[in-house]
């Protein structure tokens, strides 16, 4: 009797398996809710250790977060005009920092607010545009009321990819553009690498 | 009546400024902002109220304890809903205004003066409006940025729609004289208190002006298309040419 019970979860739990290994879609919504589900799990579960520890998280975060992001491609919407001649070294060396930044900024948040926030992945509304669509999450914060963040996904020759960040409306994009642009048209790419890389520029939320 | 006609003039001033702001000497954003001149001096004007304004914020945040700073934030927007509520109407969102009646009814009394959101936990749905808004969708969606002294951020269309709405707001009314003062300057210490902690990054930016610009740009639009707008243009933001560098002059109203 135990083994047929045994045998059955065995077969329940290889067979779910394999759904999921078909079922697991590479649609932007799926992308989002399987990584921040892994990446809101492992935290709450290692709690301690990542308050002890917060440059683990930031790896964990990484490591999670960077497959699915093209950072170039921020790079480059931010960078706008003051990209243009720039050798793409600098390009890759400038979304470098940004991303550090981010992850940094990121890596943070889940700290103070992992165990208290809930995420809400929405569904896709209406068909999937193939070239470029968002991924519509609310997080409901722990003094009550929900926050809005949305990210912009474009499909890549490697599957579907974020590049910016929306909350409440604000674009990480935008904003950095708008900040960014005139200060490398004003003082050089190497001076804002500086500035993005010892910190002195603190991320929006 | 006196100080509604002072109030007015005092608008028709910085009207007046606004107008004669033709000799700024920088363009950040010619075709949203063709006042930044005007704007820029505003925003400097605000910054400095902002060394007497902030200090008593910080203190306000320190004394506070959050769950009565939280009900101080519910009672205010509970008072909100009194003009979000008429501009649904306007708006002809009748069953959102509904709810918003049902929202303030139960608010003011079950929740103690709107202390307590009781309606949230109902699952009444929030909704804010404004004759800003209300414009908006009407068909005047796009204005030009102006600086409200005291006020902060704001456009042409949304501080001419903030004084309509300020004549039978609750608390709003102060400036014409029918409500209370202390209410009005209790509710800008709370309001600032609550961006406090926005503080080092505004700080930290390479141009402050344009980061506050920016981001209340944003989130307006997003509160005008009631949290859906459409998707950005980003193959805009790859375009050679997309900031002109001799720009024309702005259509904006």
């Amino acid at each position: 009797m135990k083994l047929k019970v045994l045998l059955i979860l065995v077969f329940v739990l290889f067979f779910s398996n394999g759904l999921f290994a078909q079922t697991q879609a590479d649609d932007p919504v799926s992308l989002v809710e399987r990584i921040t589900g892994q990446i809101f799990t492992d935290v709450t579960e290692n709690l301690d250790e990542y308050t002890a520890n917060p440059e683990a998280l930031e790896d964990l975060v990484r490591n999670d977060l960077m497959p699915l992001l093209d950072i170039n491609y921020s790079a480059r919407l931010i960078l706008g005009r003051a990209g243009r001649g720039l050798p793409k070294e600098k390009i890759d060396e400038f979304a470098t920092c940004m991303t550090n930044l981010l992850i940094n900024r990121y890596s943070k948040s889940l700290l103070h607010f992992s165990s208290k926030i809930k995420l809400q992945v929405l569904p896709q509304r209406g068909d999937l545009n193939p070239k470029l669509t968002r991924v519509r999450t609310r997080i409901s914060l722990p003094e009550g009321g929900e926050a809005p963040v949305d990210y912009a996904f474009h499909k890549t020759p490697e599957g579907w990819k974020a590049f910016d960040v929306v909350v409440e409306g604000i674009s990480y994009v935008t904003t950095y553009r708008n900040q960014i642009m005139p200060e490398v048209q004003a003082n050089g790419i190497d001076s804002v690498i500086e500035r993005l890389s010892t910190g002195q520029m603190q991320l929006a939320e | 009546m006196q100080r509604t006609r002072s109030m007015i003039s005092i608008i028709m001033l910085v009207l007046l400024l606004a107008g004669c702001a033709g000799t700024q000497s920088r363009n950040t954003d010619p075709e949203n902002d063709p006042w930044e001149g005007y704007n820029r001096k505003v925003y400097a004007f605000n910054e400095g109220m902002d060394k007497v304004v902030r200090p008593i914020a910080v203190g306000y945040d320190k004394i506070m304890p959050d769950p009565l700073q939280r009900g101080v934030g519910n009672f205010f927007r509970n008072l909100d809903a009194v003009v979000t509520y008429v501009n649904l109407v306007l708006q002809g969102k009748f069953r959102e205004s509904a709810d918003t009646f049902g929202r303030f009814f139960i608010n003011s009394t079950a929740g103690l003066l709107g202390f307590i959101d009781v309606a949230s936990k109902l699952g009444i749905p929030f909704y804010n409006e404004d004759l800003g808004q209300t414009m908006a969708t009407w068909g005047y969606d796009d204005s030009r940025y102006l600086m409200l002294p005291f006020f902060g951020p704001s456009t042409f269309r949304d501080g001419t729609g903030r004084l309509a709405d300020s004549f039978y707001h609750p608390v709003g009314r102060a400036i014409h004289g029918y409500g209370k003062w202390g209410m009005l300057i209790f509710r800008g210490i709370d309001t600032r208190a609550r961006y406090l902690d926005q503080d080092a990054e505004l700080e930290s930016a390479y141009d402050p002006y344009v980061l506050m610009r920016d981001v209340w740009m944003q989130n307006r639009r997003y509160q005008i298309y009631d949290g859906d707008p459409p998707m950005l243009d980003y193959d805009l933001y790859l375009e050679d040419d997309y900031a002109p560098e001799e720009p024309a002059t702005s259509d904006k109203q």
